[in-house]
């Protein structure tokens, strides 16, 4: 066999060799670029699964859930969650159109959250009401959130026939740092438990 | 008679007096303790906010950031809380917890300056050897390739089939 005959062998070890010294530099060079952003929120029970959340509530018992953002944007971001109670006529975020609730936050959480990073945080709420029979209706007086006591008065829900119970929404919306408007933007995620509040 | 009725007329006046003297400064001071419960949130937000820009910066250099966050997420707890303690008008904690958090990120802004002056640092580096240096390694493979190929076939490709 002629020297020639080795070309097409030396030229492929040739290029493979080139090729594995080219690697390092290619993997940083040869990268795709990503192309969704987003925020993952989320909220699980107390161990930590979706599966149990508490709905029938009793008047001052507490109740645990655990609270979590995924950050997903591609640079670390400054989040606001704005915690949120309303009743079954009350404003409530839109997902369609990404707007929030125009009721005001009773209790906010501040977070700092790495790309590709997540962040969690517990939450543990307890309700104090009374059950106004003339009315038919439950008051609120109080809610308290890791501890700190919000004062509701004048939070009202009424007998609800379809699921036969008092119901009231509590709700987590989540802004983000805007540093173009020096503020928070609401960031089109929400997420939210009903509770029914037992009288016996 | 009327000595009874003017020393009452006194007594009604002595005690509004000393109500007014001792309610005017306590809603002075109140009104003091808010003012400065204000400022302080304000001024914890402005270094919260500079401390994130920071954090911003040493995160697009690629700098590891996840000691900063935990500081800043540290903060950012603290001043929550001055915030629900002004919400609850308890302007003393509001104002404490407000100083906390800013005291929390005291040189903070220059430590992540420091991170984000090591990362470009470690970044060029980087680029230097693993791009630079991979490409400049692989050209002179192609380079010696060639260089062997013409230098083997001056030797033996004219001699055709006697390479032995």
């Amino acid at each position: 066999m002629s020297f020639h005959g080795y070309g097409v062998l030396f030229v492929a070890t040739v290029g493979i060799l080139a090729l594995l010294i080219a690697s390092p530099g290619l993997s940083r060079l040869l990268v795709l670029p990503r192309t969704e952003f987003f925020t993952e929120f989320w909220i699980l029970d107390s161990n930590h699964r979706a599966e149990d959340y508490p709905f029938n509530v009793t008047r001052t018992a507490y109740y645990s859930v655990f609270l979590g953002i995924g950050n997903r944007l591609g640079h670390t971001a400054y989040y606001l969650v704005e915690v949120k109670l309303r009743n079954q006529t009350q404003s409530a975020p839109n997902s369609f159109n990404r707007t929030s609730s125009s009721l005001p936050s009773l209790f906010n959480v501040t977070a700092f959250v790495a790309d590709k990073r997540t962040w969690e945080y517990p939450l543990a709420f307890s309700f104090d009401y009374r059950l106004n029979e003339e009315l038919s209706q439950v008051e609120l007086f109080s809610l308290k959130l890791n501890g700190v006591t919000v004062d509701v008065t004048g939070f009202r829900t009424v007998w609800d026939w379809r699921s036969r119970g008092f119901l009231c929404n509590l709700f987590l919306e989540l802004w983000i740092y805007d540093a173009a408007s020096n503020g928070f933007r609401y960031h089109g995620r929400s997420v939210g438990l009903w509770f029914n509040m037992t009288t016996s | 008679m009327p000595t009874l009725k003017s020393s009452l007329v006194l007594i009604i006046l002595l005690f509004f007096t000393s109500l007014f003297l001792v309610t005017v400064p306590c809603s002075n001071a109140v009104a003091i303790g808010q003012s400065q419960a204000v400022s302080a949130l304000d001024d914890a937000e402005s270094a919260v906010v500079s401390a994130y820009q920071a954090v911003l910066k040493a995160d697009e250099v690629g700098a590891n950031v996840s000691g900063l966050l935990f500081q800043l997420n540290e903060a950012g707890e603290l001043l929550t809380r001055a915030h629900v303690a002004y919400g609850l008008a308890d302007f003393d904690s509001a104002l404490e917890l407000a100083d906390l958090c800013q005291e929390r990120l005291i040189g903070f802004v220059a430590d992540a300056d420091a991170l984000t002056k090591a990362a470009v640092r470690e970044r060029s580096f980087d680029f230097l050897v693993n791009v630079i240096g991979s490409i400049v390694g692989s050209v002179g493979v192609v380079c010696g390739g060639l260089f062997v190929w013409f230098y083997l076939d001056r030797r033996y490709g004219k001699t055709g089939g006697q390479v032995q």
